[in-house]
């Protein structure tokens, strides 16, 4: 079977995966529509200020859902270590990891669609899903960036006696170029900020995601060999 | 020449080195004008920033010649350097927080340059967290060098980000040329007294581990 093959049956099994246990993705979207709400309490929310909180709200909620959701994929993997059938198969860890990344990403886009239509229908903010267009580019590239870095990292801390716990100390401080990113590129679209485009924050993220993709696909192996 | 030949040297290098560069910065450097002697933090705080770097970097090579080799020198290597790093980078934020607030105002300010370093300081405390968590040797260096990998690559990615966000730290500037000849030879000499220092710790730091190592694989020789 090719790397890509590979990658698309661990991908495959992921979702099956998620389509029996339904463990995941619905812890996610349940902890973005909580965040939501505890946002609601925490910041006073009106249609004065949402198009210049929605940015970090949205983006703090991706995060930490992300988090959540990859730490549980990765765990599934630790469980018995399944993985071990992985390692010991002829498939690389390279393909292996490429698989992970590819079910992450799913789940998250998933994810953040949800967490964007909530946001839409609870604050009332139906501009959001009108600019959408515009915000897919920088979603997509934070998104993938995410994914790199969360299924790198939740392959770590899974293997510390503290387990996820770990994973969000490890992973916030890396993703602080992409959380930077997103909330730039969303801030300059929902405030159409003057002589500001999203550009140069796609370009810093493009360039986040290659260098995580590449360094991932080198030192992944490292994780899973015994 | 042997480590320990190094260290005995870089010992009694910085006897000297130490207190002529705090006698250098207190006495004998210019005051500045409209910070006053505030500014001479600027001394010990930039010589701090390159300690902390270059701590950094050593857990940046070591972990890259550790998944190489497999050699458990390596991680020794990569662990000491990164405990160095987080002393000084955390000297670094403090040494900042009290120059910002006479002259900023502010105990701290979202600037790229604190923010790079206390992102690093973050990354190299989950490094830690990472390794306490992990019992098996072989598999706490393998982990925690792949973590020391992609949290040094991420610093210039956090600086650019940070950059285009906002920067108000002052800078070197070469165009101005507002620093006195002296100052920045009192700041060079401070420099080199600061790295000189690093190499020194990391080496002591490292030698201490070894032998750390070398008592628990005897314990557990006993016990066996």
């Amino acid at each position: 079977m090719s790397f890509l093959a590979n990658a698309f049956s661990i991908t495959s099994k992921d979702i099956r995966l998620e389509f029996r246990g339904k463990e995941s993705l619905s812890l996610m979207l349940f902890l973005s529509l909580l965040l939501l709400v505890i946002f609601n309490f925490a910041l006073d929310i009106d249609r004065d200020n949402i198009s210049l909180l929605a940015p970090g709200i949205l983006w703090v909620i991706f995060a930490f859902s992300g988090i959540l959701g990859m730490g549980r994929t990765s765990m599934a993997e630790r469980d018995e270590e399944a993985y071990l059938s992985i390692v010991f198969s002829p498939a690389s860890a390279e393909s292996f990891y490429l698989g992970k990344v590819l079910s992450n990403l799913l789940f998250l886009i998933i994810m953040e669609s949800f967490t964007i239509i909530f946001f839409a229908v609870l604050f009332d903010f139906e501009r959001i899903i009108g600019s959408l267009l515009e915000l897919v580019p920088s979603l997509i590239l934070g998104t993938v960036g995410f994914s790199l870095i969360g299924t790198l990292f939740s392959f770590l801390s899974t293997t510390s006696k503290y387990g996820e716990v770990l994973l969000p100390f490890l992973y916030l401080p890396v993703v602080v170029p992409i959380l930077l990113g997103g909330v730039s590129s969303m801030d300059i679209v929902l405030n159409e900020t003057v002589g500001e485009g999203t550009g140069k924050w796609h370009q810093i993220m493009i360039a986040f995601d290659i260098l995580y993709f590449s360094l991932s696909l080198l030192l992944f192996k490292y994780l899973i060999e015994e | 020449m042997k480590s320990g030949k190094i260290m005995s040297t870089l010992f009694f290098l910085l006897i000297i080195l130490i207190p002529l560069d705090l006698f250098l910065i207190f006495k004998v450097a210019p005051t500045e004008k409209i910070m006053g002697d505030v500014q001479r933090i600027f001394y010990l705080h930039v010589p701090l920033a390159f300690s902390a770097y270059l701590g950094f970097a050593g857990v940046f090579f070591s972990s890259i010649l550790f998944l190489w080799r497999k050699n458990m020198f390596w991680d020794t290597a990569a662990y000491t350097s990164a405990e160095v790093g987080v002393l000084f980078s955390t000297l670094v934020l403090i040494t900042g927080s009290f120059w910002a607030r006479p002259v900023w105002n502010v105990w701290w300010t979202w600037d790229p340059r604190l923010i790079t370093m206390l992102i690093l300081w973050f990354i190299f405390i989950g490094y830690f967290l990472l390794r306490k968590g992990i019992s098996d040797q072989f598999k706490k260096a393998r982990y925690s060098a792949v973590l020391g990998i992609v949290g040094v690559i991420d610093i210039p990615v956090v600086r650019l980000a940070t950059k285009w966000w906002r920067s108000i730290h002052p800078r070197l500037s070469r165009e101005g040329g507002s620093l006195d000849p002296l100052m920045v030879k009192i700041f060079l000499f401070s420099l080199l007294t600061f790295l000189s220092f690093t190499v020194f710790l990391v080496f002591f730091r490292f030698r201490v581990a070894r032998v750390e190592e070398r008592v628990t694989s005897l314990m557990k020789r006993l016990e066996d």
